[in-house]
């Protein structure tokens, strides 16, 4: 480990004060650590140090080393550099404890890139919030250098290849969520649930769409699941005594709710996704019952008799 | 492939050094503290960075980084004084977990003013972009504070699965949430065993005043289910559209195809697969499992007579 750290600290030395690019062999024979018994060694471990260093951040570009561009080498791109946010000491300690509370994917992130923040005087330990945000790092981050972007977004579902242009990205109930247009100038905002896309590939260029004024990602994230959809339906359903507490804590606060003298209440609501809808007044057995409309009445009724 | 230690290792140097060079005469106990080092692992880092520099590898080329008493030094590595910057996984998470924190309100005041130097920096323009929403049941709060002083709270109590309402008295130990939902795991009283109950299930909650020895190492706070001997099993084959329940419930694949997916799926309910069916509608079969069955006639029986629709 320590001569893999020596030769590439000496690499970067060199790539960082040349400012020239640097042919692979004139690597080889100049920085130390470098020197290989055979072509196929030093290539091998070359290109193992450049994806190391690519992991970490540092981008090694290949450029023409002449106006002629008959060969190429290596150099640093210029915005390897952090960009400095400024943060305080204070600032970066509450950032610390905020990422050793929360889970990303199961594992805590944010070690390593605090270090680079300037790291944090590690004072006391906060109570946990012991969160999971579940989805994976690295799926996440395909998706938010892509917003940051503004490029698209390429995936598969239902065996066809789909396109989000990602306006944003939001967190909500458990669900991480892409928000945009299915093409670059169309203004249907629409939100994605990224646990139902597969995987996801940067597709087309940088700067492929542009923001409206004031965008909040967070207006096109549904509160209920029977809200988001293209169904239009207003819904008018009563909860009895012993499920009224449940079905409140679950209905937006939006909706108009009437309470009769049994405990029980009547909410009219609206319906976009009856599917959705249907599927949640079925959890509460026959607690619950659909008033109007017939249609939809009828949808359960159906659904209930095994007919749909 | 170099080892994950490597990579930490190597970050750890690239981040000290320009750290250092900025703020000249750091004492070891500070560099330590901020960048997580023992005194034996900074020194061993700055005894590496010592031997590397600019191609002659002469006194004049090799970077100078030494103790002086209790003071870090490092001089002639000006090209290192530059932090490098964030990988999209590492300002993600950053951001995600200072984002979840302060709709959290949990969070110290600094943090909200980090999260937006973060974003400036990160996704400058973007409005509001990015958003993680975190927010909790009030009940949180209250059992937060209860597992953080180990104090008794009374809980009236409906169960997911069985819609049985119970008072119980619990002692929290964590408070979490995971898939969108909060949970606290604690040892019920009533039921004289470790449970986690589902926060948003809790209809009222007081804390008693009786206060309560917490465990020394309270179990990691997961929602596991594990099937018993006497839970309710049943197959079932999940069409295209039903496939996510393999995702969200701990079931058991048996056959897994391209037009269907059979499970293997086990609850202390039975009610509770029952009401799964339902709502699968036409694109889920029950292939075996008895009180399921049962428990899905009961279940159709029950919603028609309220409708008014008996066969």
């Amino acid at each position: 480990m320590q001569k893999v750290i020596e030769r590439i600290l000496n690499l970067l030395a060199f790539l960082l004060t040349v400012e020239r690019p640097v042919t692979a062999e004139e690597v080889r024979h100049t920085v130390a650590g470098y020197d290989a018994e055979n072509d196929e060694a030093y290539r091998r471990m070359f290109e193992r140090d450049k994806d190391l260093l690519r992991q970490l951040g540092i981008p090694i570009e290949m450029r023409p080393t002449d106006a002629w561009e008959v060969e190429y080498g290596y150099v640093i791109s210029e915005d390897y550099a952090l960009a400095d946010p400024g943060l305080t000491d204070e600032e970066r300690v509450a950032l610390w404890l905020a990422a050793q509370a929360v889970r990303i994917g199961g594992s805590p992130g944010g070690a390593t890139g605090l270090f680079k923040l300037g790291g944090a005087p590690m004072v006391g330990a906060g109570e946990p919030l012991a969160a999971d945000l579940g989805k994976s790092v690295d799926e996440l981050a395909v998706a938010f250098t892509c917003v940051a972007e503004r490029r698209a977004l390429r995936y598969r579902y239902r065996d066809k290849d789909r396109t989000v242009y990602p306006y944003g990205l939001v967190h909500r109930r458990g669900h991480w969520y892409l928000v945009g247009p299915e093409s670059a100038d169309v203004g249907v905002v629409k939100a994605f649930r990224m646990d139902r896309m597969g995987k996801l590939e940067p597709y087309g260029a940088e700067q492929a769409f542009v923001r409206p004024e004031g965008f909040r990602a967070a207006d096109a994230i549904p509160a209920a699941g029977w809200e988001a959809g293209a169904d239009d339906l207003r819904a008018r359903v009563t909860f009895d005594q012993s499920v009224a507490w449940w079905a409140e804590r679950q209905l937006p606060h939006t909706t108009e709710i009437d309470r009769d003298d049994a405990g029980g209440i009547t909410a009219t609501m609206s319906v976009a996704n009856i599917e959705a809808f249907i599927g949640w007044m079925l959890g509460f057995d026959d607690g619950a019952e659909i008033l109007e409309p017939e249609s939809l009445r009828n949808r359960l009724i159906d659904r209930v008799r095994g007919v749909a | 492939m170099s080892s994950p230690k490597t990579a930490m290792r190597l970050n750890k140097i690239l981040a000290m050094l320009p750290w250092v060079i900025a703020n000249p005469g750091a004492t070891v106990e500070e560099v330590c503290k901020r960048f997580g080092y023992t005194r034996k692992e900074l020194v061993a880092d700055l005894d590496l960075v010592f031997v590397c520099g600019l191609p002659g590898y002469g006194p004049g080329d090799l970077m100078v980084a030494y103790l002086d008493d209790d003071e870090v030094v490092v001089e002639m590595a000006d090209y290192f004084s530059r932090p490098v910057r964030l990988t999209p996984g590492e300002g993600l998470s950053l951001l995600a977990s200072g984002m979840a924190m302060v709709s959290s309100a949990q969070a110290m005041p600094a943090l909200s003013s980090a999260v937006q130097k973060l974003q400036n920096v990160l996704l400058p323009d973007a409005g509001e972009a990015m958003v993680v929403d975190f927010a909790e049941p009030e009940a949180v709060g209250v059992l937060r504070e209860a597992a953080s002083t180990g104090t008794v709270v009374s809980i009236r109590y409906t169960a997911l699965g069985t819609g049985a309402t119970t008072e119980r008295d619990i002692e929290p130990w964590t408070v979490f949430s995971t898939m969108g939902n909060w949970y606290v795991s604690a040892h019920c009283r009533y039921a004289e065993a470790e449970r986690v109950f589902r926060i948003d299930r809790i209809r009222d909650i007081e804390l008693t005043g009786e206060t309560f020895d917490p465990p020394a190492e309270p179990p990691p706070p997961v929602v596991n289910y594990t099937p018993r001997e006497e839970d309710a099993r049943a197959t079932i084959r999940l069409g295209p559209r039903s496939r996510w329940v393999a995702d969200y419930y701990p079931v058991e694949i048996l056959d897994d195809e391209k037009d269907h997916l059979i499970v293997r799926f086990s609850a202390s309910d039975p009610a509770v697969a029952a009401r799964l069916l339902l709502r699968l509608g036409a694109d889920a079969e029950l292939l075996s499992g008895d009180r399921v069955a049962e428990s899905l006639a009961g279940l159709r029986d029950r919603i028609t007579t309220r409708y008014g629709a008996g066969n």
